[in-house]
């Protein structure tokens, strides 16, 4: 099995972050081989505050899933904010290859950091901000969360159901800070190579709001191109005008993602063909119905008949037999359903970590989605509270005890 | 790069690397046009996404262009021998080799990992999929709902007890596509730093699985299943816990605010911010455990403010107080009215030969010492045949006319 790359295993990353956005960033370089140093005040980082805990353990800063799926891999150090530990920070600062920090203009002058300062006087430093609006702007100093991101940036109009009395629903997750921690993990890997040419750091400036605002896929270029707004429809594409529905609920209660493109032949015939052999094509077999025009005038029959048809079946089989016709199927699978999906599986997908419970346990976590031929990522397990603050100490303290050359 | 990249993942992965200086060389087959050309997303014209045209101007498309920007862009019919020659030669002048077709597609032209190393010894192969190159499922078709639906991403979003509400957009598009820029950049790293490259294989699904959240520890640490009451849990937040914590309506019609206040100081203010009405002094909301306990309550005496307000002014006013919220803004909003995007010059503008000016939507990150070069909009169909082929692999004008005459550019 492949290792960890050089480029990555000899990356120091100092972690001063606290929202999902810049916690996960630092996760993505640990798994890769990063000296990530999460750097936490004496209470913990705020993750480890939140649910949901193993066996329930709220309160245990040593038992928190949040914490975890977003901390894997990296060196956890305390430190509070007296001038000594400053001090430790500023030689961590200068031990760096990358800062990553997640506060705003006002929240990093509050903790004494200077970016600008800093890269000056560290000049192969990288600076990766990820922040909720970016560090300029009439908005940096505004407050955000998941749901408020979300919101500004326009992914959650396009969210919800067919009925727009219920409001736009935010999908799970914490996909706003994952869409920043996706554009903070491809800046700093630009950074990192346009480094190796000039010798030189940059700031790396990283918007969520920005982050959600470019991922809206089909949204801006119908405002950018016919400027018609996109509507939300029950998990399926946001569009100018009501669609099918494609969500089918089959037999044992799950539901399945559909999308059946009237005007696709190949895909009509695939459909009744299937529907046919378990004896619930009805009339779609007609030859009336080879015809586009039939089909979309009689759509709310055809959507009848499937929702029979899924209802006679489980969705399990749904998936199988409709994706061997080559039709697009997929189950709505829970994240329990994951462990025991076969493709998952065949490609050993999930891994087992240590947890850091002090008893020997561990638990499967999602293991890399990229795979490369010639170094790996994988998670490591998640640190303890301030467990690497004395290993830390000794290292800096051993750098300084070599007499410079 | 020779970017063999088509649809939307595997266009927008190598977009990034276009933006940022890599001279991308998007190769396209005139008989079998990219998906994002013949989508009916054209100025002055509402249409849905499945209603295209059945001849359409493979230049006209905006998706395309919003896809394809900063590449240039060459045809090669691949199911010529002459089309897979010239590709092989494009491959020797290239360091990074994409693709995201269906697996299989490149094997079938003999361009195996092994055959390009022939080529290029230090090669970049990146492959892009849904379900990765191996595994019982790797052929399944899939779309961005699709991989949703599979990787658990949709089951998460809803309203409990009722069907999903998912993803209105194929948000694992734009995910995996960034997963895979990232892929890209990382084995380039490795090779600046060793000098070895190599094959990548990156599964929108498992990028999906690894965008679950704590839920998926849950299950896997807990033994908690997430088929259960309550769950998912729409608005709310449960961790860490919030309310007034959701999506309320104002005085206009489908027009929304976001509301998301975590702690007792936040409440404080908010209440403060709305004019201190009785109700945000009722016992049942004077603390986070009693606002939780009373949220159905809370949520209605919110609603009834909120309703006579506007999005963005409602917005304003309580971020001016120091709590989280933003109106639920729509492309419009986006494009026309917010400062902060308008102050980052997030959206840029470019010309193009049929469509004339057009908005991009462009990168969230600044680099102050490297920025992205947004320099040309996207290529025209085959329009830098000449300089791909002649300049770059040399081709005199009457090979690249016989070769254009014989269909094979």
């Amino acid at each position: 099995m492949a290792t960890h790359s050089p480029a990555f295993s000899s990356l120091r990353v100092l972690e001063l972050a606290d929202d999902p956005g810049g916690e996960f960033t630092g996760k993505l370089l640990a798994d890769l081989g990063a000296d990530v140093i999460n750097v936490e005040p004496p209470a913990g980082a705020a993750s480890r505050a939140v649910g949901p805990f193993v066996d329930g353990r709220a309160g245990d800063q040593d038992a928190s899933l949040e914490f975890w799926t977003y901390n894997t891999s990296k060196r956890s150090v305390v430190l509070d904010d007296s001038p000594a530990d400053r001090g430790l920070r500023a030689e961590l600062i200068a031990s760096a290859d990358v800062l990553l920090t997640t506060g705003t203009p006002s929240q990093l002058a509050a903790q004494g950091l200077d970016l600008d300062a800093l890269r000056e006087a560290h000049p192969t430093l990288i600076v990766l901000s990820v922040t909720p609006f970016g560090l300029t702007g009439p908005w940096a100093e505004y407050r955000s969360s998941d749901l408020v991101g979300l919101a500004a940036g326009g992914l959650l109009n396009s969210c919800g159901y067919d009925d727009h009395s219920i409001p736009p629903i935010r999908p799970g997750g914490n996909q706003a800070y994952m869409l920043a921690a996706s554009f903070a993990h491809c800046g700093v890997l630009l950074a990192l190579i346009e480094r190796r040419r000039s010798g030189r750091g940059q700031l790396v400036d990283v918007s969520m709001h920005e982050a959600v605002a470019v991922s809206g896929e089909l949204a801006n270029p119908y405002w950018f191109y016919p400027k018609a707004l996109v509507q939300r429809q029950t998990a399926r594409h946001a569009q100018p005008v009501p669609t099918q529905p494609a969500s089918f609920r089959c037999g044992d209660g799950r539901w399945v993602y559909f999308a059946l493109i009237l005007s696709d032949p190949k895909a009509w015939a695939a459909t009744v063909t299937w529907m046919d052999e378990l004896g619930l094509a009805a009339d779609l077999v007609e030859e009336k119905f080879a015809d586009f025009e039939h089909r979309q005038r009689e759509f709310a029959h055809v959507q009848d008949l499937l929702e029979v048809f899924f209802l006679m079946q489980d969705a399990g089989t749904a998936y199988r037999d409709g994706q061997r016709r080559g039709l697009p199927i997929g189950p709505m699978q829970a994240p329990e359903d994951l462990l025991d999906d076969e493709h998952l599986k065949a490609r050993e997908f999930f891994v087992s970590v240590p947890l850091p419970t002090g008893d020997e346990r561990s638990a499967l976590f999602p293991g890399s989605p990229y795979r490369f031929t010639a170094f790996s990522a994988t998670a490591g397990r998640p640190p303890r509270l301030g467990e690497h603050t004395d290993e830390v100490r000794r290292e800096l303290a051993a750098v300084k005890a070599v007499p410079s050359a | 790069m020779a970017d063999f990249c088509w649809m939307g993942v595997g266009s927008v992965a190598t977009r990034m690397l276009a933006d940022y200086g890599a001279e991308v060389i998007k190769i396209e087959n005139r008989t079998r046009l990219d998906t994002p050309r013949k989508l009916p997303i054209y100025k002055g014209d509402v249409r849905s996404y499945g209603d295209e045209d059945a001849n359409p101007d493979p230049d006209k498309g905006g998706l395309f262009n919003n896809y394809c920007r900063n590449k240039l862009g060459v045809t090669i019919d691949m199911s010529k021998p002459e089309g897979r020659e010239l590709a092989i030669e494009l491959i020797r002048h290239s360091s990074v080799v994409t693709e995201n077709f269906a697996p299989g597609v490149m094997e079938r032209w003999g361009l195996t990992y092994d055959r390009l190393r022939e080529l290029v010894p230090d090669v970049v192969f990146a492959r892009m999929s849904g379900y990765g190159h191996s595994g019982p499922h790797h052929q399944f078709r899939s779309y961005g709902p699709i991989i949703q639906a599979v990787s658990g991403l949709t089951f998460i979003s809803g309203l409990p007890e009722r069907e999903p509400s998912g993803f209105g957009l194929s948000y694992m598009d734009n995910q995996a596509a960034y997963y895979n820029s990232a892929a890209l950049l990382m084995a380039i790293l490795h090779r600046e730093t060793t000098g070895e490259g190599c094959e990548v294989d990156v599964s929108a699904v498992e990028a999906g699985v690894t965008l679950l959240g704590a839920d998926l520890l849950d299950v896997t640490v807990n033994g908690r299943a997430t088929r259960r009451p309550g769950y998912p849990r729409g608005n709310r937040l449960e961790y860490p816990a919030a309310a007034p914590h959701g999506v309320y309506p104002t005085r206009h019609e489908d027009r929304w605010l976001a509301v998301a206040v975590f702690d007792d100081d936040a409440w404080q203010r908010f209440g403060a911010a709305i004019g201190a009405p009785a109700w945000t002094a009722d016992a049942r909301f004077a603390s986070l455990d009693a606002r939780v306990a009373h949220q159905d309550e809370l949520d209605a005496e919110v609603a009834a403010w909120s309703r006579d307000e506007d999005a963005h002014e409602a917005m304003h006013l309580l971020q001016a107080a120091g709590v989280a919220a933003a109106a639920v803004q729509n492309s419009q909003d986006l494009a026309e009215t917010d400062p902060q995007i308008a102050a980052r010059g997030t959206f840029f503008e470019l010309d193009h030969p049929v469509i004339g000016p057009a908005l991009f939507e462009g990168s969230p990150m600044h680099l102050s010492g490297s920025d992205a070069d947004l320099w040309r909009s996207a290529p025209l169909l085959g329009e830098d045949n000449d300089y791909v082929f002649g300049t770059i692999l040399g081709l005199d004008e009457q090979r690249r006319t016989e070769l254009a005459a014989a269909g094979v550019i």
